[in-house]
């Protein structure tokens, strides 16, 4: 299977692996998993309270298309707001990373990852304001 | 595909007596051979031929166990796909597995000890595949639901297990 440079690039040198404090009112966690490959992709973002994304983390466990993809995805994620977070499609992270068909869903786990950590974080901030 | 259990002529189900399938596997493939179809007419020798690659190619496909309980599944119509998503218990499972495992790194004590916990976990979901599939009549809904659940646990479990091995090489 030939991996494009790019994902060589973000495999062999992968930004913003790690974790946040998931418990922190201020961080959103995405857990995902593609269960045909046996996968398993964290991707975590720290908001300011004016709705910016200020750090990014992530963890995945997996082949090189899915480590780059949710590298790639930290990269962009970072200063940008939740709605225009939102806007990142897995198309943009194929096209970046040029990735092959057979790895089109290494984008599409990041793509919800994405969505379900700024979901995480919205729960957290409505259950915040629910209790005052 | 076409039915390996009915290929290699055995019973459907998940559980097999050690060597069961070996023997099975052996005794058609020399039955099979070339060397006992040399003075067969040519038709007969191709299907022969043909026959042991099927042979083969079900014993791969049913000597493995999470294999074989995917071939089950498959008989029934299901499959783990591509777009299928995890359970969020099982990603929080799985998530903390490989954590411990890449800690373990260098430690072969610990990861020993995770491989237990990880065995263990692969013969419970194991059993419950067998329940589907080892009784008698065809297994219900219900059954299946819990089969195919289970085997989505075994190839994250499997992927744990390799990734163990690769650490050890």
């Amino acid at each position: 299977m030939a991996y494009s440079d790019k994902v060589i690039e973000h495999a062999e040198n992968p930004r913003n692996v790690g974790t946040l404090d998931k418990e922190d009112p201020n961080v959103g966690t995405g857990l995902v998993g593609a269960p045909a490959c046996g996968d398993v992709m964290r991707l975590q973002i720290k908001v300011t309270d004016g709705g910016v994304i200020e750090d990014a983390k992530f963890k995945t466990f997996g082949c090189g298309s899915a480590i780059a993809s949710s590298s790639l995805a930290t990269e962009w994620l970072k200063g940008r707001t939740l709605d225009e977070a939102e806007t990142i499609k897995n198309t943009d992270i194929v096209a970046e990373l040029n990735l092959p068909p057979v790895k089109i869903h290494c984008s599409v786990l990041a793509e919800d990852a994405i969505k379900s950590a700024i979901d995480d974080y919205r729960k957290k901030q409505a259950s915040r304001r629910a209790q005052g | 595909m076409t039915d390996p259990f009915a290929t290699l002529g055995v019973p459907a189900r998940f559980t097999f007596a050690p060597g069961d399938l070996e023997q099975r596997h052996r005794d058609l493939s020399r039955a099979l051979h070339p060397d006992r179809h040399v003075h067969s007419p040519p038709g007969e020798r191709r299907m022969a031929l043909e026959r042991a690659v099927s042979v083969n190619d079900a014993f791969r496909a049913l000597r493995d166990p999470l294999s074989r309980a995917q071939a089950l599944l498959a008989l029934h119509g299901l499959s783990v796909q591509e777009g299928d998503r995890a359970p969020a218990a099982l990603l929080m499972e799985v998530m903390e597995l490989r954590e411990d495992l890449d800690a373990a790194r260098a430690k072969p004590a610990r990861i020993a000890a995770l491989r237990e916990t990880v065995a263990a976990r692969v013969a419970a979901e194991e059993s419950v595949v067998a329940r589907a599939f080892d009784r008698e009549g065809a297994p219900d809904a219900r059954d299946l639901a819990q089969a195919r659940d289970a085997v989505v646990k075994l190839r994250y479990f499997r992927r744990f297990q390799e990734e163990a091995d690769a650490m050890e090489e």
